[in-house]
């Protein structure tokens, strides 16, 4: 009997070892892959390391940098904030509407589902590419559209001014989410219980009340997290504007991201300079950080006052 | 609602629906049909559709002089093992912790969902890029193999552990009796029986490796042999040649962009599931 009983607690403790075992090469590479590298850029952000040779304790000397002299740096920054909440404004109500059609009880709606989430599949590279060929400045296919229906008599160059180069940006961005959050919303539509709409529809509500007063409280708290994957997906942009503007005309489209990669592997005509991009990721990280903290305060305070 | 004005309503909802899947499949329509024309036409006339001589030369070329040949097979190798990873990292771990019983699960597995938030994106490139380095690993995509599948992809993790706890643990309680230990009832039984965790895991797994651009893109800065298609198309651009091959360039577009589009079409219900997965649980 006592034997059998050794033989149950070796037995567990055998299989806790084996559960753990199974977890630890992703833990250890989860740590590494994930965490070494905040470290990393911790520990050169204070150094003037070029990435060869040896890295020399500058103190705050980085910093000093950012915040007195780069200018293209906080350019970038807020270019990056004004693309974000452009194309968002634009792409969650659109989204919505969109969602709110394919939640009809309407034939063929599937396929408008299938064929509209499409986009989220493609590489953003790729789609970059692809629109700044379809807005390319005197042939594209756009400018032969626009002045085919004759709301343009020249062509436009769109790549010639910031303005109209951000716009292309948060074209292509549009594009690139419009499905996959449609389909978000789209399924919380659907986990809204039907009885709701037919007490209302008793009580006389119709359309757009019924949108306001039941189907945007019900569906409040996964909107809350589709929009703050939405923000800070649109904050980290990277590659899309590499290949769309990659930051031209003269480096004035460049976003955070791409700022801060070009000064640590020295692309477009920059300087190899780890220690102070270093010092820019720390300081784009911890914004990052103080935008998700006041989101997430913020829409509380909003549940708050619907409740 | 009258019936008319409700026919109306019901016309309408078609015909915006129509006009974005217009918006959605013009840009993938105009690729294709670009990539057939010849570098003349899509510099001077790039505002007419259809090209006015088809010229397969494109494909040919592309695959032959500009290399997309060496980018495909990159490409094809990096999702290939990226794939099986991910089955076996998120199949593994979302087992342990849906049926393991070790101290500190709990913590350990908050732990890692915690990446969601300390996910920097590209900040963290050339830091990964060092690290790869020490062990020689900096120069080819077994580092971006390697990175991606150990630095565990929080959704799937979430979809496996979701799916595995669903499983009844009668099943595996028959087999612990019988005596299979707790890695045998994950190869034997557990395993076999996440068919539809696998396939969503797998699609979602080859999604990213196939578009994936920055990193493998550092990892082969200096290799232009290791190149997957989305970096060797990036590649064309840059070089100095980028004005005289956009016809190269987007025959290599489409040849990256047929196998994802064939297989949304033909998987779409795991790509949608799957994409989604994470915004409800998280």
């Amino acid at each position: 009997m006592k034997k059998e009983q050794q033989r149950k607690v070796r037995r567990i403790k055998s299989d806790n070892m084996q559960a753990f075992l199974m977890i630890l090469p992703f833990l250890a590479g989860f740590i590494l892959f994930s965490y070494v590298p905040i470290i990393y850029i911790l520990r050169y952000a204070f150094t003037d390391y070029n990435g060869f040779g040896e890295s020399n304790f500058t103190g705050l000397q980085n910093f000093v940098r950012v915040f007195q002299r780069d200018h293209d740096f906080w350019q970038s920054l807020a270019n990056t904030v004004i693309l974000s909440a452009g194309k968002l404004l634009v792409e969650i109500p659109l989204a919505l509407l969109l969602a709110v059609l394919l939640n009809k009880k309407l034939k063929g709606l599937s396929f408008f589902r299938v064929t509209l989430f499409m986009p989220a599949v493609i590489s953003a590279v790729i789609i970059g590419l692809v629109f700044s060929l379809l807005f390319a400045s005197y042939n594209g296919m756009i400018n032969g559209i626009l002045q085919n229906i004759g709301l343009i008599e020249k062509p436009i160059n769109w790549f010639k001014t910031k303005p109209k180069a951000m716009l292309i940006l948060g074209i292509a961005s549009v594009w690139q989410n419009y499905g996959i959050n449609m389909i978000f919303f789209l399924m919380a539509l659907q986990s809204i219980p039907e009885e709701l709409y037919d007490c209302a529809s008793i009580d006389g509500a119709t359309g757009i009340k019924r949108f306001f007063k039941i189907t945007l409280p019900m569906i409040a708290p996964i909107f809350q997290s589709i929009l703050l994957m939405a923000i800070v997906g649109s904050l980290k942009v990277c590659d899309l504007v590499l290949a769309c503007t990659n930051g031209q005309p003269g480096g004035t489209t460049e976003v955070v991201m791409t700022y801060i990669y070009k000064s640590f592997f020295g692309k477009s005509g920059r300087n190899i300079e780890v220690g102070y991009a270093s010092s820019m990721a720390l300081i784009t990280a911890i914004f990052l950080g103080i935008v998700t903290v006041i989101y997430l305060k913020a829409t509380k305070r909003l549940k708050d006052l619907e409740v | 609602m009258g019936k008319v004005k409700k026919n109306i309503f019901n016309a309408l909802v078609y015909l915006i629906l129509a006009l974005f899947f217009v918006i959605s499949f013009f840009p993938v329509f105009f690729t294709f049909m670009s990539s057939f024309k010849s570098n003349l036409e899509v510099l001077t006339t790039g505002n007419t559709l259809i090209p006015k001589h088809f010229v397969l030369e494109n494909y040919t070329k592309a695959w032959q002089a500009a290399d997309f040949s060496t980018y495909t097979k990159n490409s094809v190798f990096l999702s290939f093992f990226c794939v099986i990873g991910a089955i076996l990292s998120s199949t593994m771990c979302g087992y342990a912790f849906s049926r393991g019983k070790f101290k500190g699960k709990e913590i350990i597995f908050y732990f890692m969902i915690s990446s969601m938030f300390v996910s920097l994106g590209s900040l963290t490139l050339y830091p990964l890029l060092m690290i790869m380095k020490t062990v020689h690993l900096n120069k080819s995509l077994w580092g971006v193999i390697i990175i991606r599948v150990f630095g565990m992809n929080v959704t799937n993790l979430f979809i496996a552990r979701g799916f595995i706890t669903s499983i009844p643990q009668e099943i595996d309680e028959a087999a612990k009796i019988d005596g299979c230990s707790f890695f045998g009832i994950y190869r034997r039984i557990i395993f076999p029986l996440c068919k539809p965790l696998v396939a969503t895991v797998a699609i979602l797994a080859f999604r990213s490796a196939w578009n994936d651009y920055m990193l493998p893109m550092v990892f082969t800065m200096t290799n232009t042999s290791r190149m997957p298609l989305v970096v060797g198309i990036m590649h064309l651009k840059s070089s100095g040649e980028a004005a005289s091959s956009w016809n190269l360039m987007l025959a290599g577009t489409a040849i990256s962009l047929i196998p994802m589009i064939l297989i949304y079409i033909g998987f779409n219900r795991f790509f949608i599931s799957g994409m989604t997965a994470g915004a409800v649980k998280g």
